[in-house]
């Protein structure tokens, strides 16, 4: 019986550990979405033909309109720009439409998209340079997929190698259209 | 006798799990309010106030755009208690049968140009010259981005507002137009002009800053990296700023003034939302607060409301720097019935601001 008590408490441990490894509650196979692409030509890109494509990961978060932070985040996702490339890709003058499933819409312009924003340090949020910022589509966020609370299964994230924050309003939730536009 | 020290530890765990789980849910409720965003700091005391009126409840604040405030309940469909905006407008147009029936303005605000002591022209700027100020070419101003905000929209409103106060057909020119690339055009028809904002705003030289908010542009100008903002009165004094109060025939404070305010619009250059269009129409600035149909505590969020529209509440908010004007309901028959007496249906005016802050 002296063996009960590590085995409880064991047991308890291993009840927490899953809880903290899968906070989102989320399993890959779980999760079904479209996500189509608008250019020279369309397409439609299932979830699981997203998670194909070579990812890009980063760290990155953002501020709300008054100010409260979120994040930053290890975010793991794929190219914004790479997405764009798939069906024709960016010219200087194009802009490029995220659309989400809610009916929010946000404009890019190909600077921005090759992550041309103002950054801002997450300490004193004061505006500072980081070096090559990246847009990309994010699909998982501290190592767990993206829950639909914090804006999965797809959402927009600006990441560099640095902790940098952006505005909110471009870290569009729930994807479900890209667009560009001549 | 084996079984004791199981027996003690599932009971310590027990305690543990049920401690912790006390710690986390201390029995109170939760009262989701849902608020515009330069209601953040007025709503922070209307919140520790209420609270201490009502220790089983805890208000849960969160602050957005007021468009985006109203989407957190009509396309996110979040479980809100209390929805305030800064545009009175935004319920009937955007919740109007399904999501709420009726609404009661309660406060006010207007349009200055804030500033610090620090700030190029500092000494000489006033309600006569602050636009010939802003544009002399040493001097930096900023805005929020009128795709994002609803103070960057107004801006524009003001700036087309000033041309016809002043008689000076180049004032939206030499601060708006000229420092975009591509343009904010103007359209006029009749005597009535509308603000066109390009799909894509970015200024094309470092003299105009746009950035998506308040905060932004805040900082910035604490920093004195830029020497003036536009911004809405309450949240300048909140922030112990200094600032240029414009006139009422362009500040889009006073109903005596709404048929002048009217002759102006914005055209956004998106459709950032579905829900709402892209021509925005120059109003008086009126605060609205709202109890959606889905409120989760709707008895709890009509003690909120009260509270909110009270004498004892008004006072709080004006304390705090935020103007308020005597309740006025729009549906007094759908209200529910303890507010109907707390809010009449005549249209009110402002009270008279404190001038504390205010440039002489």
């Amino acid at each position: 019986m002296k063996l009960a008590i590590p085995i409880l408490m064991l047991c308890i441990i291993a009840i927490a550990a899953t809880a903290c490894l899968h906070p989102s509650g989320i399993e890959d196979e779980m999760i079904e979405c479209n996500l189509t692409l608008i250019g020279d030509c369309e397409r439609v890109l299932s979830y699981d033909e997203i998670r194909a494509i070579p990812s890009c990961e980063g760290r990155g978060g953002f501020f709300t309109t008054v100010g409260i932070v979120n994040g930053p985040f290890e975010c793991k996702g794929v190219s914004l720009e790479y997405l764009c490339d798939l069906v024709g890709g960016i010219n200087a003058t194009d802009t490029v439409r995220i659309c989400a499933s809610d009916g929010y819409l946000m404009v890019f312009t190909r600077d921005q998209v090759r992550g041309d924003f103002v950054t801002y340090d997450p300490a004193t949020m004061r505006e500072v340079p980081h070096t090559e910022p990246e847009v990309m589509l994010m699909y998982e966020q501290d190592g767990s997929p993206l829950s639909a609370d914090a804006g999965g299964p797809l959402r927009v994230a600006i990441v560099s190698n640095d902790k940098l924050l952006t505005e909110g309003h471009y870290w569009v939730q729930w994807v479900d259209t890209i667009e560009i536009t001549k | 006798m084996k079984a004791t020290p199981i027996v003690v530890l599932v009971l310590i765990t027990a305690v543990i799990v049920a401690t912790i789980f006390l710690l986390d849910n201390p029995e109170k409720t939760e009262l989701m309010v849902v608020h515009a965003g330069s209601l953040v700091i007025p709503f922070a005391e209307m919140e520790k106030q209420f609270e201490s009126q009502n220790p089983g409840v805890d208000v849960q604040m969160e602050g957005h755009g007021s468009i985006q405030a109203v989407r957190q309940v009509t396309d996110i469909r979040r479980a809100v208690d209390v929805l305030v905006v800064a545009d009175e407008n935004l319920i009937p147009d955007m919740m109007y049968p399904a999501y709420a029936d009726w609404n009661v303005r309660f406060a006010t605000n207007r349009m200055v140009l804030a500033y610090t002591n620090r700030s190029r022209y500092a000494g000489v700027i006033n309600g006569s010259n602050w636009y010939e100020i802003l544009a002399r070419p040493d001097v930096m101003f900023g805005f929020s981005n009128p795709m994002l905000d609803a103070c960057g929209y107004r801006t524009l409103m003001v700036a087309q507002l000033a041309e016809s106060y002043y008689d000076n057909q180049t004032i939206f020119r030499n601060l708006i137009a000229c420092n975009f690339d591509p343009t904010v055009s103007i359209l006029r028809d009749g005597d009535t002009t509308t603000a066109v904002v390009p799909e894509i705003l970015e200024p094309q030289s470092e003299k105009v800053v746009i950035r998506g908010g308040s905060v932004q542009l805040l900082a910035l100008l604490e920093l004195g990296e830029i020497d003036y903002t536009f911004e809405y009165r309450s949240v300048s004094e909140q922030h112990g700023l200094r600032f240029v109060e414009l006139p009422p025939e362009i500040d889009l404070s006073s109903p005596d003034n709404e048929a002048t305010y009217e002759k102006v619009g914005v055209d956004l250059g998106f459709q950032r939302f579905t829900s709402v269009g892209t021509r925005r129409t120059g109003k008086p600035i009126f605060y609205a607060i709202t109890i959606p149909k889905d409120a989760p505590h709707p008895e709890l969020a009509l003690e909120f409301v009260e509270f909110v529209i009270s004498e004892e509440g008004q006072g709080v908010l004006q304390e705090m720097g935020q103007p308020t004007v005597p309740p006025v309901a729009d549906n007094p028959d759908k209200m529910p019935d303890g507010l109907r007496g707390a809010a009449s249906t005549e249209i009110a005016m402002p009270l008279d601001y404190t001038e504390s802050h205010a440039e002489g």
